[in-house]
């Protein structure tokens, strides 16, 4: 499937080292380009610094300024047309607020689980 | 019983019995006003006898037991003639005030030149004493009660705070060993990298079941986010196959026949399973397959995990969903909240988990309503 046509550049932001490179190493091996950020701020940077986004893939639970879920809210207003996928170990869809048209993912996510995630998004 | 020769009524000095009795005496008159007092009674209160002719009983109580005789102590006497044991105050010659218990009787017809009121007065300073301080321990014991509620809520919301962090780094070793099991690895390496996910699965089970005994200490209780919207089945195949790793020379049979929806918290229901199935691994014989069946009827669904080994005896099976139950055998490990959590969930969702064993195996099986009660309505 060309999935890759509307989502070819994803941003991975999350500050477990491991589960970073994890999430970025099933992702590469599905063929996207992947950015890295382990906070916040730090997607706010590469952002800011002109990459080109498609899908920003945070974890909620974060230090730093503001957790995953506030990124998601800031990135869907200066950033519209910027997927959002958020994850987290200890919370469920139901008790978070997300922007519109933004997803959640349960943690831990096995490498189907992710990709058929991220592949919804563009048959959507 | 008879009394020793010679000491006949004739023997004893009535006089003497009155004035010196283990209790103070008062004898007034229909109206109240003394006739005559003991010297037990002067000698506790330093009133002689003559400064309290002429005075009431009335006279001798302090304010408020003043209040109280006349409006309790009185009318009640006059109607049954009798009373015991109230508590009064009576004031002394030095004006200290004299807690006292005293028993009043009424003697002679009422109208009549001989009717006459006997107090019996018995000092209550040492009871009284007494009561207080059982009072103050009463009052102490529920001190401690409210303070050990404190340090307990507080050791929950530690280990609430401790189960939630621990979280974290066993997310980064459970991605550091699947980053691992994607490399080319030896036949060692790779049988390392199983057992480490099987200890992670067993870390991550630990500590969901902490959390949720905690959070149901603290009131938050077991909470659901049921629907329909996906199947049951690949939550329930991921579980097993997580748990083959903690387990790895261990058969495991499972059979799906979930063909109808299920109203139900997908992820709960495979922490239910994984309990279960933690719990049989452990503790069910290890050369006997575990088994696992999971099915769906047109109301029901129904997940049984059984396994072989030494029968639980039925002592035990009543007390296994305790929290901190742990049986007997050699195996202890694990916090006992297991099989709890499992029965809380199964509660939550409107059913029941029960437990049978005999010499061919040891059963868990648990039902719940397939649809939710407003479906059935319909």
């Amino acid at each position: 499937m060309p999935i890759h046509d509307t989502v070819s550049t994803v941003l991975v932001v999350e500050d477990e080292a491991l589960v970073r490179m994890l999430g970025m190493d099933i992702l590469e091996e599905a063929g996207f380009h992947v950015l890295e950020a382990t906070s916040a701020d730090e997607a706010l940077g590469v952002l800011g610094g002109g990459s080109e986004v498609h899908l920003l893939f945070s974890d909620i639970d974060m230090p730093g300024s503001m957790d995953g879920l506030e990124l998601a809210a800031v990135v869907k207003q200066r950033w519209p047309r910027v997927h959002l996928l958020v994850t987290s170990g200890h919370r469920d869809m139901h008790s978070i607020q997300l922007p519109e048209a933004g997803r959640f993912i349960r943690k831990p996510w096995t490498n189907n689980q992710l990709i058929n995630c991220i592949r919804e998004f563009v048959i959507n | 019983m008879q009394h020793p020769t010679g000491v006949g009524d004739g023997m004893i000095d009535f006089e003497e019995l009155f004035e010196a009795a283990p209790c103070g005496y008062v004898l007034a008159d229909r109206n109240g006003f003394l006739l005559r007092v003991n010297r037990t009674f002067s000698d506790w209160t330093g009133h002689s006898p003559d400064t309290l002719r002429g005075s009431r009983f009335l006279d001798l109580l302090s304010v408020p037991a003043k209040i109280f005789y006349e409006t309790h102590f009185a009318p009640t006497l006059r109607m049954r003639r009798r009373l015991n044991e109230v508590a009064l105050e009576i004031v002394s010659a030095d004006g200290r005030k004299l807690p006292v218990f005293v028993n009043a009787v009424e003697s002679g017809g009422e109208g009549t030149m001989d009717h006459q009121v006997r107090f019996a007065i018995f000092m209550a300073a040492e009871r009284r004493g007494y009561e207080r301080g059982l009072v103050e321990a009463r009052e102490r014991a529920e001190a401690t009660i409210v303070s050990e509620r404190a340090d307990s809520e507080l050791r929950e919301q530690f280990i609430a705070i401790l189960g939630h962090d621990l979280r974290n780094p066993l997310a980064s070793i459970s991605s550091g060993v699947r980053m691992l099991e994607r490399e080319r690895l030896s036949e060692r390496g790779r049988k390392v990298t199983m057992l480490m996910s099987g200890s992670v699965v067993r870390a991550t089970a630990l500590i969901d079941n902490v959390l949720d005994f905690a959070r149901g200490r603290l009131g938050g209780g077991i909470t659901l986010c049921r629907d329909t919207s996906e199947p049951l089945e690949p939550v329930l195949r991921q579980v097993v196959s997580e748990l083959r790793s903690i387990a790895p020379d261990q058969k495991i049979i499972a059979r799906y026949a979930l063909e109808e929806p299920v109203f139900c918290d997908r992820m709960r229901i495979g922490q239910l399973l994984s309990n279960l199935l933690g719990n049989a691994l452990t503790h069910g014989a290890k050369d006997q397959p575990v088994k696992i069946d999971a099915s769906t009827s047109r109301d029901e669904l129904v997940i049984a995990v059984s396994n072989g080994g030494e029968p639980i005896e039925s002592a035990a099976l009543e007390r296994l969903f305790q929290p901190f139950f742990r049986g007997h055998d050699r195996v202890r490990q694990g916090l006992g909240l297991g099989l709890h959590i499992a029965s809380e969930i199964a509660r939550a969702h409107g059913g029941a988990l029960v437990a049978r064993s005999d010499t061919v195996a040891t059963t868990f099986v648990f039902t719940m309503p397939r649809a939710r009660e407003a479906d059935n309505v319909n």
